[in-house]
Protein backbone atom coordinates (compact mmCIF):
# COMPACT_ATOMS: atom_id res chain seq x y z
CA UNK A 1 0.00 0.00 0.00
CA UNK A 2 1.62 2.97 -1.35
CA UNK A 3 1.11 6.86 -2.16
CA UNK A 4 2.90 7.89 -5.38
CA UNK A 5 3.49 11.80 -6.15
CA UNK A 6 3.34 12.86 -9.21
CA UNK A 7 4.10 16.69 -8.04
CA UNK A 8 4.94 17.95 -4.38
CA UNK A 9 3.55 21.58 -4.65
CA UNK A 10 4.21 24.37 -2.33
CA UNK A 11 0.84 25.10 -0.92
CA UNK A 12 0.13 27.33 2.40
CA UNK A 13 -2.27 26.31 5.19
CA UNK A 14 -4.07 24.39 2.69
CA UNK A 15 -7.49 23.02 3.64
CA UNK A 16 -8.95 19.12 1.78
CA UNK A 17 -12.27 18.66 0.86
CA UNK A 18 -12.76 14.81 0.14
CA UNK A 19 -15.03 12.43 -0.90
CA UNK A 20 -16.15 8.92 -2.22
CA UNK A 21 -19.06 7.53 -3.47
CA UNK A 22 -22.42 6.87 -1.93
CA UNK A 23 -25.78 7.52 -1.92
CA UNK A 24 -26.96 9.86 -4.45
CA UNK A 25 -23.29 10.50 -5.10
CA UNK A 26 -24.42 14.02 -3.50
CA UNK A 27 -20.65 14.63 -1.90
CA UNK A 28 -18.58 13.03 -4.73
CA UNK A 29 -20.69 15.41 -7.31
CA UNK A 30 -20.24 18.34 -5.53
CA UNK A 31 -16.18 17.52 -4.64
CA UNK A 32 -16.05 16.90 -8.62
CA UNK A 33 -17.75 20.04 -9.67
CA UNK A 34 -15.07 22.09 -7.83
CA UNK A 35 -12.21 20.01 -9.20
CA UNK A 36 -13.51 20.32 -12.50
CA UNK A 37 -14.23 23.84 -12.44
CA UNK A 38 -10.74 24.79 -10.86
CA UNK A 39 -8.66 22.80 -13.34
CA UNK A 40 -7.47 21.43 -10.49
CA UNK A 41 -4.21 19.43 -10.87
CA UNK A 42 -3.11 16.11 -10.09
CA UNK A 43 -0.59 15.93 -7.27
CA UNK A 44 -0.55 12.43 -5.95
CA UNK A 45 -3.03 9.46 -5.88
CA UNK A 46 -3.02 5.83 -3.98
CA UNK A 47 -1.91 2.69 -5.60
CA UNK A 48 -4.68 1.24 -5.87
CA UNK A 49 -4.17 -3.01 -6.14
CA UNK A 50 -4.64 -3.31 -2.69
CA UNK A 51 -7.95 -2.02 -1.81
CA UNK A 52 -9.91 -2.96 -5.55
CA UNK A 53 -10.27 -5.61 -7.47
CA UNK A 54 -10.04 -4.04 -11.28
CA UNK A 55 -12.80 -2.46 -12.67
CA UNK A 56 -12.31 -2.71 -16.80
CA UNK A 57 -10.00 -4.74 -19.33
CA UNK A 58 -8.92 -3.10 -22.52
CA UNK A 59 -8.53 -5.94 -24.93
CA UNK A 60 -7.17 -5.17 -28.74
CA UNK A 61 -6.56 -7.74 -31.17
CA UNK A 62 -6.54 -10.67 -28.85
CA UNK A 63 -3.56 -8.57 -26.88
CA UNK A 64 -5.02 -7.79 -23.16
CA UNK A 65 -3.74 -3.88 -23.24
CA UNK A 66 -4.57 -2.61 -19.71
CA UNK A 67 -6.55 -3.09 -16.61
CA UNK A 68 -7.76 -0.36 -15.03
CA UNK A 69 -8.53 0.24 -11.39
CA UNK A 70 -10.99 2.49 -9.06
CA UNK A 71 -8.68 5.90 -8.89
CA UNK A 72 -8.03 7.28 -5.30
CA UNK A 73 -6.44 10.52 -6.23
CA UNK A 74 -5.16 14.17 -4.72
CA UNK A 75 -5.29 17.24 -6.46
CA UNK A 76 -4.75 20.56 -5.88
CA UNK A 77 -4.93 24.25 -6.10
CA UNK A 78 -3.86 27.71 -5.28
CA UNK A 79 -6.91 30.56 -4.83
CA UNK A 80 -7.10 33.96 -3.80
CA UNK A 81 -8.49 33.02 -0.68
CA UNK A 82 -6.80 30.23 0.33
CA UNK A 83 -4.68 26.72 -1.07
CA UNK A 84 -7.27 23.85 -1.43
CA UNK A 85 -6.42 20.17 -1.88
CA UNK A 86 -9.17 17.88 -3.18
CA UNK A 87 -8.97 14.02 -2.57
CA UNK A 88 -11.54 11.84 -5.39
CA UNK A 89 -12.14 8.16 -4.15
CA UNK A 90 -13.93 6.56 -7.19
CA UNK A 91 -15.16 3.41 -4.79
CA UNK A 92 -15.10 2.96 -1.28
CA UNK A 93 -12.51 0.13 -0.41
CA UNK A 94 -15.47 -2.53 0.89
CA UNK A 95 -14.96 -5.88 2.36
CA UNK A 96 -16.86 -8.98 2.12
CA UNK A 97 -19.46 -7.69 -0.69
CA UNK A 98 -20.33 -4.69 1.34
CA UNK A 99 -21.33 -1.28 0.08
CA UNK A 100 -19.57 0.65 2.41
CA UNK A 101 -16.01 0.42 3.26
CA UNK A 102 -15.12 -0.74 7.01
CA UNK A 103 -12.32 -2.65 8.24
CA UNK A 104 -8.70 -2.58 7.81
CA UNK A 105 -8.71 -1.37 4.49
CA UNK A 106 -10.89 1.62 4.73
CA UNK A 107 -8.88 2.82 8.25
CA UNK A 108 -5.74 2.40 5.97
CA UNK A 109 -7.13 4.37 2.88
CA UNK A 110 -8.60 6.76 5.83
CA UNK A 111 -4.98 7.18 7.26
CA UNK A 112 -3.49 7.85 3.82
CA UNK A 113 -5.50 10.21 3.13
CA UNK A 114 -4.96 11.96 6.59
CA UNK A 115 -0.97 11.56 5.60
CA UNK A 116 -1.28 13.20 2.39
CA UNK A 117 -2.76 16.16 3.82
CA UNK A 118 -0.57 16.32 7.16
CA UNK A 119 2.46 16.15 4.81
CA UNK A 120 1.54 19.53 2.86
CA UNK A 121 0.29 21.35 6.52
CA UNK A 122 -3.75 20.85 6.25
CA UNK A 123 -5.44 21.21 9.11
CA UNK A 124 -9.25 21.39 7.68
CA UNK A 125 -10.66 18.34 6.06
CA UNK A 126 -14.19 18.79 4.60
CA UNK A 127 -15.89 15.59 3.49
CA UNK A 128 -19.28 15.04 2.04
CA UNK A 129 -22.24 12.55 1.61
CA UNK A 130 -26.26 11.92 1.87
CA UNK A 131 -28.43 12.47 4.50
CA UNK A 132 -31.36 10.82 3.94
CA UNK A 133 -34.46 12.57 5.40
CA UNK A 134 -38.13 12.09 5.49
CA UNK A 135 -38.24 15.39 2.70
CA UNK A 136 -39.99 15.97 -0.53
CA UNK A 137 -38.31 16.09 -3.74
CA UNK A 138 -39.47 19.53 -4.52
CA UNK A 139 -37.77 20.71 -1.21
CA UNK A 140 -34.83 22.79 -1.18
CA UNK A 141 -32.24 19.94 0.54
CA UNK A 142 -30.44 21.38 3.57
CA UNK A 143 -27.28 20.25 4.75
CA UNK A 144 -26.28 18.36 7.51
CA UNK A 145 -22.95 19.21 9.08
CA UNK A 146 -21.11 17.01 11.92
CA UNK A 147 -17.74 18.44 13.23
CA UNK A 148 -15.39 16.24 14.60
CA UNK A 149 -14.64 18.49 17.57
CA UNK A 150 -16.79 20.73 19.75
CA UNK A 151 -14.84 23.26 19.29
CA UNK A 152 -15.96 23.47 15.84
CA UNK A 153 -19.93 24.02 16.35
CA UNK A 154 -20.04 27.57 16.26
CA UNK A 155 -18.28 28.06 13.10
CA UNK A 156 -20.98 25.44 11.78
CA UNK A 157 -23.67 27.59 12.95
CA UNK A 158 -23.05 30.08 10.67
CA UNK A 159 -23.07 28.05 7.41
CA UNK A 160 -25.67 28.75 5.10
CA UNK A 161 -28.63 26.10 4.97
CA UNK A 162 -26.85 23.60 7.37
CA UNK A 163 -28.33 22.48 10.59
CA UNK A 164 -26.73 19.89 12.96
CA UNK A 165 -27.35 17.17 14.32
CA UNK A 166 -29.40 18.65 17.52
CA UNK A 167 -31.18 21.06 15.63
CA UNK A 168 -32.76 17.55 14.08
CA UNK A 169 -35.66 16.87 16.09
CA UNK A 170 -35.98 13.43 17.80
CA UNK A 171 -32.26 12.59 16.71
CA UNK A 172 -30.94 14.46 20.30
CA UNK A 173 -27.77 15.38 18.53
CA UNK A 174 -27.11 11.35 17.65
CA UNK A 175 -26.64 9.77 14.59
CA UNK A 176 -24.01 7.49 11.86
CA UNK A 177 -22.19 8.36 9.15
CA UNK A 178 -21.66 5.54 7.25
CA UNK A 179 -18.92 4.21 4.99
CA UNK A 180 -15.52 6.71 4.54
CA UNK A 181 -16.87 10.27 4.07
CA UNK A 182 -17.28 9.42 8.15
CA UNK A 183 -14.59 7.36 9.01
CA UNK A 184 -12.39 9.90 8.07
CA UNK A 185 -13.45 12.85 10.22
CA UNK A 186 -12.39 10.00 13.11
CA UNK A 187 -9.31 9.09 11.86
CA UNK A 188 -8.42 13.12 10.99
CA UNK A 189 -9.79 13.47 14.92
CA UNK A 190 -7.26 10.70 16.10
CA UNK A 191 -4.44 12.59 14.38
CA UNK A 192 -4.89 16.15 15.57
CA UNK A 193 -7.18 17.29 11.93
CA UNK A 194 -10.21 19.12 11.72
CA UNK A 195 -12.68 17.74 10.02
CA UNK A 196 -16.60 18.48 8.61
CA UNK A 197 -18.65 15.89 7.17
CA UNK A 198 -21.78 18.12 4.79
CA UNK A 199 -24.09 15.77 4.08
CA UNK A 200 -26.81 16.88 1.38
CA UNK A 201 -30.33 15.68 2.04
CA UNK A 202 -31.61 13.56 -0.10
CA UNK A 203 -35.59 12.33 0.17
CA UNK A 204 -36.37 8.93 2.05
CA UNK A 205 -38.00 7.41 -0.87
CA UNK A 206 -34.71 8.35 -3.48
CA UNK A 207 -32.09 6.64 -1.45
CA UNK A 208 -32.38 3.09 -3.19
CA UNK A 209 -32.39 4.42 -6.49
CA UNK A 210 -29.24 4.23 -8.58
CA UNK A 211 -28.87 7.84 -9.69
CA UNK A 212 -27.58 10.36 -8.72
CA UNK A 213 -29.64 13.36 -6.51
CA UNK A 214 -27.32 16.70 -7.55
CA UNK A 215 -30.17 19.05 -5.73
CA UNK A 216 -28.25 17.86 -2.82
CA UNK A 217 -25.29 18.21 -3.83
CA UNK A 218 -26.03 21.58 -5.05
CA UNK A 219 -26.49 22.60 -1.20
CA UNK A 220 -23.45 21.05 -0.44
CA UNK A 221 -21.57 22.55 -3.40
CA UNK A 222 -23.15 26.24 -1.87
CA UNK A 223 -22.01 25.69 1.50
CA UNK A 224 -17.87 24.49 0.35
CA UNK A 225 -17.81 27.00 -1.96
CA UNK A 226 -18.83 30.19 0.70
CA UNK A 227 -16.89 28.25 3.27
CA UNK A 228 -13.37 27.73 0.70
CA UNK A 229 -14.27 31.15 -0.38
CA UNK A 230 -14.13 29.60 -4.05
CA UNK A 231 -15.11 31.92 -6.97
CA UNK A 232 -16.61 29.36 -9.48
CA UNK A 233 -19.56 29.12 -11.82
CA UNK A 234 -22.37 26.66 -10.52
CA UNK A 235 -24.70 27.03 -13.76
CA UNK A 236 -23.73 23.51 -14.72
CA UNK A 237 -25.05 22.09 -11.16
CA UNK A 238 -28.16 24.28 -11.32
CA UNK A 239 -28.89 22.88 -14.91
CA UNK A 240 -28.24 19.27 -13.29
CA UNK A 241 -30.20 20.30 -10.32
CA UNK A 242 -33.15 21.57 -12.75
CA UNK A 243 -33.05 18.36 -15.49
CA UNK A 244 -32.93 15.75 -12.49
CA UNK A 245 -35.94 17.79 -11.04
CA UNK A 246 -37.81 17.68 -14.18
CA UNK A 247 -36.97 13.58 -14.45
CA UNK A 248 -38.59 13.60 -10.89
CA UNK A 249 -41.54 15.36 -11.87
CA UNK A 250 -42.73 12.84 -14.69
CA UNK A 251 -41.44 9.81 -12.68
CA UNK A 252 -44.28 11.56 -9.44
CA UNK A 253 -46.83 11.94 -12.47
CA UNK A 254 -47.07 8.13 -13.05
CA UNK A 255 -47.38 7.52 -9.14
CA UNK A 256 -50.82 6.19 -7.88
CA UNK A 257 -52.74 9.07 -6.40
CA UNK A 258 -52.70 6.87 -3.04
CA UNK A 259 -48.98 6.97 -2.73
CA UNK A 260 -48.72 10.64 -4.02
CA UNK A 261 -50.74 11.70 -1.00
CA UNK A 262 -48.58 10.01 1.35
CA UNK A 263 -45.09 11.79 -0.45
CA UNK A 264 -46.62 15.35 -0.27
CA UNK A 265 -47.26 15.20 3.44
CA UNK A 266 -43.46 15.38 2.96
CA UNK A 267 -43.83 18.52 1.91
CA UNK A 268 -44.47 19.86 5.45
CA UNK A 269 -41.63 18.34 6.47
CA UNK A 270 -38.60 20.48 7.36
CA UNK A 271 -35.14 19.75 8.61
CA UNK A 272 -35.79 21.14 12.14
CA UNK A 273 -38.91 19.84 12.39
CA UNK A 274 -38.92 16.35 10.88
CA UNK A 275 -41.32 14.72 14.02
CA UNK A 276 -43.86 17.65 13.68
CA UNK A 277 -47.47 16.66 13.97
CA UNK A 278 -48.30 17.01 10.40
CA UNK A 279 -45.59 15.37 8.91
CA UNK A 280 -44.86 11.34 8.95
CA UNK A 281 -43.95 8.67 11.47
CA UNK A 282 -41.21 6.25 11.11
CA UNK A 283 -44.70 3.36 10.05
CA UNK A 284 -45.60 6.12 7.48
CA UNK A 285 -41.94 6.27 6.14
CA UNK A 286 -41.84 2.14 6.02
CA UNK A 287 -45.18 2.14 3.90
CA UNK A 288 -43.80 4.82 1.79
CA UNK A 289 -40.70 3.03 0.53
CA UNK A 290 -42.88 -0.68 0.50
CA UNK A 291 -45.56 1.00 -1.66
CA UNK A 292 -42.76 2.96 -4.16
CA UNK A 293 -40.65 -0.46 -4.08
CA UNK A 294 -43.91 -2.32 -5.39
CA UNK A 295 -45.08 0.06 -7.82
CA UNK A 296 -41.63 0.23 -9.41
CA UNK A 297 -41.32 -3.98 -9.68
CA UNK A 298 -44.56 -3.70 -10.96
CA UNK A 299 -43.88 -1.54 -13.62
CA UNK A 300 -41.08 -4.11 -14.35
CA UNK A 301 -38.55 -1.68 -13.88
CA UNK A 302 -40.03 0.64 -16.70
CA UNK A 303 -37.02 3.43 -16.41
CA UNK A 304 -34.41 0.91 -17.01
CA UNK A 305 -33.04 0.70 -20.22
CA UNK B 1 3.01 -9.72 15.57
CA UNK B 2 4.71 -10.44 12.22
CA UNK B 3 2.56 -11.23 9.39
CA UNK B 4 0.92 -15.10 8.58
CA UNK B 5 3.05 -16.91 5.62
CA UNK B 6 0.42 -16.52 2.34
CA UNK B 7 2.32 -19.47 0.84
CA UNK B 8 3.93 -22.85 1.94
CA UNK B 9 6.09 -25.21 -0.28
CA UNK B 10 6.46 -28.33 0.91
CA UNK B 11 8.94 -29.97 -1.70
CA UNK B 12 10.57 -27.35 -4.05
CA UNK B 13 10.98 -29.10 -7.81
CA UNK B 14 13.92 -28.48 -9.99
CA UNK B 15 11.93 -27.31 -13.17
CA UNK B 16 13.69 -25.37 -16.61
CA UNK B 17 11.57 -22.79 -17.23
CA UNK B 18 8.43 -24.87 -16.46
CA UNK B 19 5.01 -24.04 -18.28
CA UNK B 20 2.07 -22.69 -15.39
CA UNK B 21 -1.54 -24.06 -16.17
CA UNK B 22 -3.46 -22.15 -14.02
CA UNK B 23 -7.44 -23.62 -13.36
CA UNK B 24 -10.16 -22.25 -11.39
CA UNK B 25 -12.04 -24.52 -9.44
CA UNK B 26 -15.45 -22.26 -10.12
CA UNK B 27 -16.00 -22.16 -13.94
CA UNK B 28 -19.41 -22.80 -16.24
CA UNK B 29 -19.42 -26.41 -17.22
CA UNK B 30 -16.45 -26.83 -14.64
CA UNK B 31 -14.10 -27.15 -17.91
CA UNK B 32 -11.42 -25.60 -16.18
CA UNK B 33 -11.48 -27.88 -13.22
CA UNK B 34 -11.59 -30.75 -15.04
CA UNK B 35 -9.36 -29.64 -17.24
CA UNK B 36 -6.98 -29.13 -14.43
CA UNK B 37 -7.91 -32.55 -13.03
CA UNK B 38 -7.66 -34.29 -16.13
CA UNK B 39 -3.78 -33.45 -16.36
CA UNK B 40 -2.72 -33.82 -13.11
CA UNK B 41 -4.18 -37.74 -13.13
CA UNK B 42 -2.97 -38.19 -16.27
CA UNK B 43 0.19 -36.69 -15.94
CA UNK B 44 0.84 -38.22 -12.44
CA UNK B 45 1.85 -34.45 -11.33
CA UNK B 46 2.04 -34.29 -7.48
CA UNK B 47 1.52 -31.34 -4.82
CA UNK B 48 3.83 -29.60 -4.19
CA UNK B 49 2.92 -26.17 -2.79
CA UNK B 50 -0.16 -24.56 -1.60
CA UNK B 51 -1.29 -20.96 -1.30
CA UNK B 52 -3.32 -20.48 2.25
CA UNK B 53 -6.78 -19.54 2.60
CA UNK B 54 -6.58 -16.66 5.20
CA UNK B 55 -7.62 -13.08 4.03
CA UNK B 56 -8.56 -14.52 0.68
CA UNK B 57 -11.58 -16.59 1.43
CA UNK B 58 -13.94 -16.19 4.14
CA UNK B 59 -13.54 -18.45 6.99
CA UNK B 60 -16.54 -18.23 8.91
CA UNK B 61 -17.69 -21.55 8.11
CA UNK B 62 -18.23 -24.14 5.06
CA UNK B 63 -19.96 -24.29 2.11
CA UNK B 64 -22.00 -27.43 1.55
CA UNK B 65 -22.10 -28.64 -2.71
CA UNK B 66 -23.58 -31.87 -3.75
CA UNK B 67 -23.85 -32.61 0.05
CA UNK B 68 -20.36 -32.34 0.83
CA UNK B 69 -18.33 -29.56 3.26
CA UNK B 70 -15.98 -28.01 1.15
CA UNK B 71 -13.25 -25.83 1.86
CA UNK B 72 -11.38 -23.32 -0.25
CA UNK B 73 -8.05 -24.65 -1.90
CA UNK B 74 -5.31 -23.32 -4.01
CA UNK B 75 -2.71 -26.04 -4.65
CA UNK B 76 0.14 -26.13 -7.01
CA UNK B 77 1.25 -29.85 -8.59
CA UNK B 78 3.99 -30.62 -10.59
CA UNK B 79 4.65 -32.71 -13.38
CA UNK B 80 9.04 -33.11 -13.77
CA UNK B 81 8.73 -35.29 -16.42
CA UNK B 82 6.54 -32.76 -18.57
CA UNK B 83 8.02 -29.74 -16.86
CA UNK B 84 4.61 -28.62 -15.78
CA UNK B 85 2.78 -27.08 -12.97
CA UNK B 86 -0.73 -26.92 -12.74
CA UNK B 87 -2.10 -24.68 -10.57
CA UNK B 88 -5.65 -25.64 -9.24
CA UNK B 89 -7.45 -23.08 -6.78
CA UNK B 90 -11.30 -21.38 -6.12
CA UNK B 91 -11.30 -18.10 -6.75
CA UNK B 92 -10.25 -15.64 -4.16
CA UNK B 93 -12.75 -13.42 -2.37
CA UNK B 94 -10.53 -10.61 -1.38
CA UNK B 95 -6.56 -9.73 -1.40
CA UNK B 96 -6.82 -10.46 -5.29
CA UNK B 97 -3.64 -8.90 -5.93
CA UNK B 98 -2.26 -10.35 -3.09
CA UNK B 99 -2.81 -13.79 -3.93
CA UNK B 100 -2.28 -13.46 -7.78
CA UNK B 101 1.38 -11.99 -6.54
CA UNK B 102 1.88 -15.04 -4.35
CA UNK B 103 0.74 -17.40 -7.60
CA UNK B 104 3.64 -15.96 -9.29
CA UNK B 105 5.98 -16.04 -6.18
CA UNK B 106 5.82 -19.60 -6.32
CA UNK B 107 5.03 -20.45 -10.22
CA UNK B 108 7.78 -17.63 -11.67
CA UNK B 109 10.01 -16.93 -9.05
CA UNK B 110 10.63 -20.09 -7.27
CA UNK B 111 10.14 -22.22 -10.25
CA UNK B 112 11.13 -20.31 -13.33
CA UNK B 113 8.07 -20.34 -15.11
CA UNK B 114 7.59 -17.85 -17.73
CA UNK B 115 4.74 -18.97 -19.75
CA UNK B 116 1.41 -19.29 -17.91
CA UNK B 117 -1.99 -20.50 -19.36
CA UNK B 118 -5.76 -19.67 -17.71
CA UNK B 119 -8.59 -21.58 -18.28
CA UNK B 120 -12.20 -20.60 -19.13
CA UNK B 121 -15.59 -21.09 -20.29
CA UNK B 122 -17.62 -18.06 -22.16
CA UNK B 123 -21.28 -18.71 -23.26
CA UNK B 124 -22.66 -19.64 -26.56
CA UNK B 125 -25.34 -19.57 -28.52
CA UNK B 126 -24.11 -22.29 -31.01
CA UNK B 127 -25.42 -25.36 -31.04
CA UNK B 128 -23.37 -28.45 -29.07
CA UNK B 129 -22.98 -30.35 -32.48
CA UNK B 130 -20.58 -27.24 -33.45
CA UNK B 131 -16.90 -27.63 -32.91
CA UNK B 132 -15.36 -26.11 -30.55
CA UNK B 133 -13.10 -23.56 -30.97
CA UNK B 134 -10.06 -21.78 -28.65
CA UNK B 135 -9.81 -18.43 -28.07
CA UNK B 136 -6.67 -17.01 -26.69
CA UNK B 137 -6.39 -13.43 -24.93
CA UNK B 138 -2.30 -12.83 -24.92
CA UNK B 139 -0.39 -9.97 -22.67
CA UNK B 140 2.10 -9.88 -25.13
CA UNK B 141 2.18 -9.66 -28.81
CA UNK B 142 5.04 -12.61 -28.45
CA UNK B 143 2.94 -15.08 -27.40
CA UNK B 144 -0.28 -14.45 -29.93
CA UNK B 145 2.68 -15.30 -32.67
CA UNK B 146 3.58 -18.52 -30.87
CA UNK B 147 -0.05 -19.73 -30.66
CA UNK B 148 -0.66 -18.99 -34.63
CA UNK B 149 0.31 -22.31 -35.41
CA UNK B 150 -2.28 -23.93 -32.96
CA UNK B 151 -5.54 -22.62 -34.39
CA UNK B 152 -6.40 -20.80 -31.83
CA UNK B 153 -8.60 -17.36 -32.83
CA UNK B 154 -6.40 -14.41 -31.07
CA UNK B 155 -8.08 -10.78 -32.59
CA UNK B 156 -10.55 -10.09 -29.46
CA UNK B 157 -11.18 -6.64 -29.32
CA UNK B 158 -13.01 -5.87 -25.91
CA UNK B 159 -13.63 -3.34 -23.26
CA UNK B 160 -15.02 -4.35 -20.10
CA UNK B 161 -18.91 -3.01 -19.91
CA UNK B 162 -19.79 -0.77 -17.28
CA UNK B 163 -20.79 -2.69 -14.13
CA UNK B 164 -18.92 -5.41 -14.75
CA UNK B 165 -15.64 -6.62 -13.60
CA UNK B 166 -12.33 -8.10 -15.67
CA UNK B 167 -12.16 -11.83 -15.00
CA UNK B 168 -9.56 -12.63 -12.45
CA UNK B 169 -7.67 -14.22 -15.85
CA UNK B 170 -7.12 -11.12 -16.93
CA UNK B 171 -6.29 -9.39 -14.08
CA UNK B 172 -3.64 -12.13 -13.41
CA UNK B 173 -2.67 -11.58 -16.85
CA UNK B 174 -1.91 -8.40 -16.35
CA UNK B 175 0.06 -8.94 -12.99
CA UNK B 176 1.71 -11.76 -14.76
CA UNK B 177 2.92 -8.89 -17.58
CA UNK B 178 4.70 -6.62 -14.77
CA UNK B 179 6.64 -9.55 -14.33
CA UNK B 180 7.77 -10.24 -17.51
CA UNK B 181 5.43 -13.44 -17.95
CA UNK B 182 4.09 -14.24 -21.09
CA UNK B 183 0.52 -15.40 -20.49
CA UNK B 184 -2.50 -16.66 -22.70
CA UNK B 185 -6.15 -16.45 -21.19
CA UNK B 186 -7.53 -19.44 -23.01
CA UNK B 187 -11.33 -19.37 -23.33
CA UNK B 188 -13.93 -22.23 -25.33
CA UNK B 189 -17.36 -21.00 -25.75
CA UNK B 190 -19.72 -23.48 -24.56
CA UNK B 191 -23.67 -23.82 -25.61
CA UNK B 192 -25.60 -21.61 -23.11
CA UNK B 193 -27.30 -24.81 -22.22
CA UNK B 194 -24.34 -26.96 -21.04
CA UNK B 195 -23.07 -24.37 -19.12
CA UNK B 196 -24.74 -26.18 -15.62
CA UNK B 197 -23.71 -29.45 -17.00
CA UNK B 198 -19.54 -30.89 -18.44
CA UNK B 199 -19.03 -30.36 -21.64
CA UNK B 200 -15.94 -33.13 -22.67
CA UNK B 201 -15.70 -31.24 -26.43
CA UNK B 202 -15.01 -28.18 -24.66
CA UNK B 203 -12.09 -29.73 -22.23
CA UNK B 204 -10.71 -32.03 -25.27
CA UNK B 205 -10.05 -28.85 -27.32
CA UNK B 206 -8.68 -27.39 -24.27
CA UNK B 207 -6.41 -30.39 -23.51
CA UNK B 208 -5.71 -31.27 -27.32
CA UNK B 209 -3.91 -27.57 -27.48
CA UNK B 210 -1.69 -28.16 -24.67
CA UNK B 211 -1.02 -31.75 -26.27
CA UNK B 212 -0.02 -30.18 -29.17
CA UNK B 213 1.76 -27.18 -27.98
CA UNK B 214 3.84 -29.03 -25.43
CA UNK B 215 3.81 -32.76 -26.22
CA UNK B 216 2.35 -34.38 -23.20
CA UNK B 217 1.56 -37.34 -24.68
CA UNK B 218 -2.46 -37.29 -22.90
CA UNK B 219 -4.74 -39.46 -23.97
CA UNK B 220 -8.05 -38.07 -25.20
CA UNK B 221 -10.26 -41.06 -25.85
CA UNK B 222 -11.85 -41.21 -22.28
CA UNK B 223 -13.04 -37.87 -23.56
CA UNK B 224 -14.52 -39.60 -26.49
CA UNK B 225 -16.27 -41.92 -25.10
CA UNK B 226 -17.95 -39.29 -23.00
CA UNK B 227 -18.77 -37.64 -25.94
CA UNK B 228 -20.59 -40.78 -27.00
CA UNK B 229 -22.41 -40.86 -23.95
CA UNK B 230 -23.40 -37.14 -23.95
CA UNK B 231 -24.82 -38.03 -27.72
CA UNK B 232 -26.55 -40.89 -26.73
CA UNK B 233 -28.42 -39.01 -23.79
CA UNK B 234 -29.14 -35.94 -26.52
CA UNK B 235 -30.57 -38.21 -29.07
CA UNK B 236 -32.88 -40.29 -26.10
CA UNK B 237 -34.07 -36.62 -25.74
CA UNK B 238 -34.39 -35.49 -29.07
CA UNK B 239 -36.80 -38.77 -29.56
CA UNK B 240 -38.83 -38.07 -26.37
CA UNK B 241 -39.12 -34.22 -27.63
CA UNK B 242 -39.04 -33.53 -30.91
CA UNK B 243 -39.84 -29.70 -29.99
CA UNK B 244 -36.32 -29.48 -28.20
CA UNK B 245 -34.64 -31.43 -31.03
CA UNK B 246 -36.08 -28.57 -33.56
CA UNK B 247 -34.69 -25.63 -31.05
CA UNK B 248 -31.11 -27.65 -31.78
CA UNK B 249 -31.67 -27.26 -34.97
CA UNK B 250 -32.66 -23.61 -34.90
CA UNK B 251 -29.65 -23.08 -33.38
CA UNK B 252 -27.30 -24.98 -35.80
CA UNK B 253 -28.48 -22.09 -38.58
CA UNK B 254 -27.43 -19.39 -36.66
CA UNK B 255 -31.77 -18.90 -35.82
CA UNK B 256 -32.10 -17.22 -32.59
CA UNK B 257 -34.03 -18.30 -29.79
CA UNK B 258 -36.40 -16.58 -27.61
CA UNK B 259 -36.05 -16.53 -24.19
CA UNK B 260 -38.82 -19.00 -23.16
CA UNK B 261 -37.67 -21.39 -25.98
CA UNK B 262 -33.99 -20.97 -24.49
CA UNK B 263 -34.73 -22.02 -21.14
CA UNK B 264 -37.12 -25.02 -21.80
CA UNK B 265 -34.17 -26.18 -23.98
CA UNK B 266 -31.18 -25.72 -21.11
CA UNK B 267 -34.01 -26.93 -18.68
CA UNK B 268 -34.86 -30.26 -20.33
CA UNK B 269 -31.20 -30.80 -21.64
CA UNK B 270 -29.95 -30.33 -17.87
CA UNK B 271 -32.69 -33.09 -16.43
CA UNK B 272 -31.72 -35.42 -19.77
CA UNK B 273 -27.67 -34.54 -18.80
CA UNK B 274 -27.64 -35.62 -15.24
CA UNK B 275 -29.86 -39.29 -15.98
CA UNK B 276 -27.14 -42.43 -15.68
Amino acid sequence: MSIKYVREPDLADPVMIASWPGIGNIGLIAVDSIRRSLNAEEMAYIEPWDFFYPSRATIRDGVLLNIQFPASTFYFKKTPRRDLMIFFGEEQPAEGGRVYAEGSKAYAMANMVIEVAQRFGCKRIYTSGAAVAPIHHTARSSVWAVPNTPGLLDELKSYRNTVLMSDIEGRGGQGNITGLNGLLLGVARRRGIEAVCLMGEIPVYLQGFPFPYPKASKSVLEVLTDVLGVDMDIQAMNHLAEQNERELAALYERLPQEIKDQLDRLKQVTAAAQESQDAITEEDKKKILEDIDKFFKKEGGGEQH
Amino acid sequence: MTASPVFRVYDRPILKKPVLIVGWIEDASRLSLRSADFLIHNLGCTEFAEILPEGFFPLAGVNVEDDVANFPESKFYVSKEHNLIVFKSNVPRTDWHQFLKALLEVGHEKCGAEELYTMGTMISYAAHTMPRVLISIVNHPDMKAELEPYNVMSNTDFDTPAGQKPTLSSYLSWVAGQEGVKTANLWVPIPFYLVTQEDPRACKRLLYFFNSRHNLGLDLRPLDDEVAEQNNKIAGLFKKSPQIEALVRRLEVGEPLESEDAEKLAGEMAEALRKK
